[in-house]
């Protein structure tokens, strides 16, 4: 037991500190937990189709499962940390970093820089969502688009907050999508 | 003391956020906008758009990252560490019962068509965050530049976050350079 939760831990911070989140890491993902025997090849594409569809990044869903599939619940949790562990020691000292320097001239300048950067990141991340969420079986998805427009109006017009919006939408599914 | 009580608001919110996290972790980013940002004022919208970027430019989940990042800014490291934790026990939860009640649950047509339905608002919410984000994100023109070139190289070209951002490190420091020494010439004509 001893050593599976070993072998989880050290799969998994490998995968963490080599991914940088979403679809990125996948091959890396399938790699490890295939090899080792924890998920065959047609469980990793199903998680991806569950990861899509639950509350959680890609990459924890992953650990979560092969996680349990190899040792258990305690499995998912030291996978789940393994997945974690840049964020607790790479993350913490930029935060560190981050706030001691916030006020430097230097700083200001990347930042000035990283800001549009990061906005359109954002752009493309809606423009993949867009294809992927709205597209269903290669034919644009009229109620799917409905659902869209109606969340723009709650969350614009009516500053409905997000958690209601997402079990509205999970309501509108049911009864737009039969 | 003080630390602790903080800690465990924020343990709070951070949980409720984790519930939420549809959409590869953009979602937690919009609900912190509107909770932080908007109604506790906390932060400013340009703090929030410089986490994000730092989040998810580094290796790791961008959640977990983000929430570290966050954590840490406004009660310290006892602070980022309860975020993260707090963050990813929902999805962690969930997705243990969905493991066990997984064949039931993939062929289940009611939760499918729910499902899709919550995809559908992946866009609307993230559009609601970064609205808010773009005010004040374009000091001078050749930002907007910066912007496009992303898009573009993320979309059509799928370059990674990291890179991109070392693009918005250098093109930026290049920028500021640019009108400070432009700003410093016109100086010294006014003091001729």
């Amino acid at each position: 037991m001893i050593t599976v939760l070993i072998d989880l831990l050290w799969s998994f911070v490998k995968i963490g500190f080599t991914s940088f989140g979403g679809l990125s890491m996948i091959p890396l993902i399938s790699n490890e937990v295939v090899s080792h025997g924890w998920m065959n090849l047609s469980e990793v594409s199903d998680i991806v189709a569950i990861a899509e569809m639950t509350p959680g990044p890609l990459g924890l869903n992953c650990a979560t499962f092969a996680g349990i599939h190899a040792a258990g619940i305690p499995g998912a949790i030291t996978a789940n940390l393994g997945v974690l562990m840049p964020t607790f020691t790479l993350t913490a000292a930029a935060a560190i970093f981050f706030q001691k320097f916030q006020k430097s001239r230097r700083m200001g300048q990347i930042l000035t820089g990283v800001r549009p950067v990061c906005i359109g990141l954002l752009l493309g991340v809606i423009a993949s969502f867009s294809q992927t969420n709205y597209i269903i079986d290669s034919a644009i998805s009229l109620p799917a688009i409905l659902i869209g427009i109606i969340d723009f109006v709650l969350l614009f017009k009516w500053k409905v907050s997000i958690p209601k919006v997402i079990l509205l939408s999970a309501a509108f599914g049911l009864i737009f999508f039969r | 003391m003080a630390q602790w009580k903080k800690a465990l608001v924020l343990f709070g919110q951070f949980f409720k956020f984790g519930c939420f996290t549809f959409g590869g972790g953009w979602s937690i980013v919009a609900q912190m906008q509107k909770l932080y940002v908007e109604e506790e004022k906390t932060i400013t919208s340009q703090e929030l758009l410089d986490i994000t970027s730092v989040g998810r430019s580094l290796p790791g989940t961008m959640i977990g990252n983000v929430a570290m990042l966050y954590g840490y800014r406004v009660g310290g490291m006892l602070c980022g560490i309860a975020c993260v934790i707090a963050m990813i026990t929902p999805p962690m939860i969930i997705l243990s019962l969905i493991t066990y009640f997984y064949t039931l649950f993939r062929e289940n047509v009611w939760v499918m068509n729910a499902m899709t339905g919550v995809r559908a608002a992946i866009v609307p919410i993230i559009a609601s965050a970064a609205i808010n984000m773009v005010k004040g994100a374009f000091r001078f023109p050749p930002c907007y530049i910066l912007t496009a070139v992303a898009f573009i190289l993320y979309l059509f070209f799928g370059v990674g976050c990291a890179e991109l951002v070392v693009i918005g490190i250098v093109g930026g420091i290049l920028i500021c350079e640019y009108y400070e020494r432009r700003e410093l010439k016109k100086h010294d004509h006014s003091a001729d």
